[in-house]
């Protein structure tokens, strides 16, 4: 399971709050939790309307600084995106991303073309996010045939199906799962990924969606998810998907997540 | 003795494709297969003290068990040839309309690891069973008998009554275990020993030898 860390995002009211006030601190202390948390990748996302790519540039130092992991490089602007590859240095990391949608494909694509870079590539177009799986998967064979345009093989690609909010189409994780069974059947290399919190958006009691959405996906073949890694409850029901679908031998990796006090009561005595 | 150390933490940590070699380059270096031994020993003592403290977990006990195996598989030619005896022999099962393994597995894994030779008769052991075996096996001194419901716990008092008429219970003492059985339903039944899990179970059965 590759997990992206999400917690560095401007559009996170706390941290568009410390990337306003320049608090190098609070931004270091996101990079560091997040590494200790196991996350694989930090997401970096400025999310400001002026100057995005000095302030993906001052993020990216801190956090390459604070960790070792390598960055997702977080835009909806994909020049943003292509520009702050230079601030990590030979950290190859991630794009987020691509998209069916105008042009993001052709910026995106031939820069990252020669180089191991990945990139999530999300399954909408210029018209939206297709309501059926069959829409979906016609982005998805769009973007795969750029792909192979430029030679980036599937294993370099993150694809997310999209999850609509649960409460407005009950649909949502049938459609979404339909997506990722097709596409892992076709390219068992693929990773699939979510930004998944959006499930539950306007619901009470949000993780109680988030948490099962997690496993179902999982199950389904989800193999990678844009999520908060030091969410206890989700990183104790992320060990323990694993482990059920035979992904841990003995269970090991889910008791040193746990010793690692990962999940559980925090306090254990 | 850093190469000790090493066998001794790969086994702890379950490492069962290092122990064999690990135990192979003991032997090619010239040390005593016993001392080799003792180490594994060590390795799942400390491993079956904290599970008995809940510091550690089931699958844990299981790999390093495992571990060790692999590492005796390779040491047993040398103590047989070097004539080293085992501490004692005992006989280990799951006893009648009990079928149960996980618990006394790892008993009897413990148990091996303090050099014990264990006879493992299974699961749905009938009391026969564990007569005849006794009765061929003058060797055995310790009969452990496990059972993991309220509805199997009367086998053991039936195990129990069927080696005294067999006139072959003071031959042996008789340890019990399981998680619905106690201290208590240890005296009723006339066990000579009851332990509430398997690291107690390994400490207790060196005393009988």
């Amino acid at each position: 399971m590759i997990i992206i860390g999400e917690k560095i995002n401007g559009s996170i009211p706390k941290t568009g709050a410390a990337i306003a006030a320049k608090d190098e601190e609070y931004i270091r202390m996101l990079a560091r939790t997040q590494t200790e948390a196991g996350a694989d990748y930090i997401d970096c996302c400025a999310s400001v309307n002026e100057g995005e790519l000095e302030v993906e540039e001052w993020l990216i130092g801190l956090i390459m600084e604070e960790s070792d992991l390598p960055i997702c490089i977080d835009s909806p602007d994909p020049q943003v995106c292509v520009d702050a590859m230079k601030f990590c240095g030979d950290r190859v990391g991630l794009i987020n991303s691509v998209s069916g949608e105008g042009n993001k494909m052709d910026i995106v694509f031939p820069v990252i073309a020669d180089t191991k870079w990945g990139c999530v590539a999300l399954l909408s177009d210029d018209s939206g996010i297709p309501p059926t799986a069959e829409g979906r998967i016609a982005v998805f064979e769009k973007i795969m045939a750029k792909a192979t345009e430029y030679g980036i093989t599937p294993d370099r690609l993150y694809i997310d199906p999209l999850v609509e909010t649960l409460g407005a189409n009950s649909e949502s994780l049938i459609t979404f799962n339909e997506c990722v069974k097709y596409i892992k059947e076709k390219y068992p290399t693929i990773h699939i990924t979510s930004g998944l919190s959006n499930i539950s958006f306007g619901l009470p009691v949000r993780k109680m969606i988030n948490m099962p959405f997690l496993v179902l996906a999982m199950n389904a073949g989800m193999d990678s998810a844009i999520m908060d890694p030091t969410n206890r409850d989700m990183n104790g029901v992320l060990h323990g998907t694993l482990a059920l679908l035979g992904e841990d031998d003995f269970c090991l990796d889910y008791i040193e997540a746990y010793r690692d006090n990962l999940f559980g009561p925090i306090n254990r005595d | 003795m850093a190469l000790l150390d090493d066998l001794r933490e790969k086994t702890m940590k379950g490492k069962r494709k290092e122990t064999g070699p690990l135990v192979q380059q003991a032997l090619d270096e010239g040390m005593d297969p016993q001392e080799i031994l003792d180490a594994m020993i060590d390795a799942m003592g400390i491993i079956g003290d904290r599970f008995t403290k809940g510091e550690c977990f089931v699958p844990e006990m299981l790999v390093a068990a495992r571990a060790m195996n692999a590492g005796t598989e390779i040491l047993k030619p040398a103590l047989a040839a070097g004539g080293t005896e085992p501490l004692g022999h005992a006989v280990i099962g799951t006893v009648a309309g009990d079928m149960h393994d996980i618990g006394k597995n790892l008993v009897r894994m413990l148990i091996e690891g303090k050099g014990v030779e264990v006879d493992d008769l299974g699961v749905d052991v009938a009391p026969e069973k564990f007569v005849e075996y006794v009765g061929a096996h003058p060797e055995c001194k310790v009969v452990c008998l496990s059972a993991l419901l309220t509805t199997t716990m009367p086998s053991i008092d039936a195990t129990i009554k069927a080696l005294a008429d067999a006139g072959l219970r003071d031959n042996v003492k008789i340890m019990i275990g399981g998680a619905p059985v106690t201290q208590e339903f240890a005296e009723e039944v006339g066990a000579d020993a009851y332990t509430p899990d398997a690291g107690s179970a390994a400490a207790k059965i060196v005393e009988f030898f």
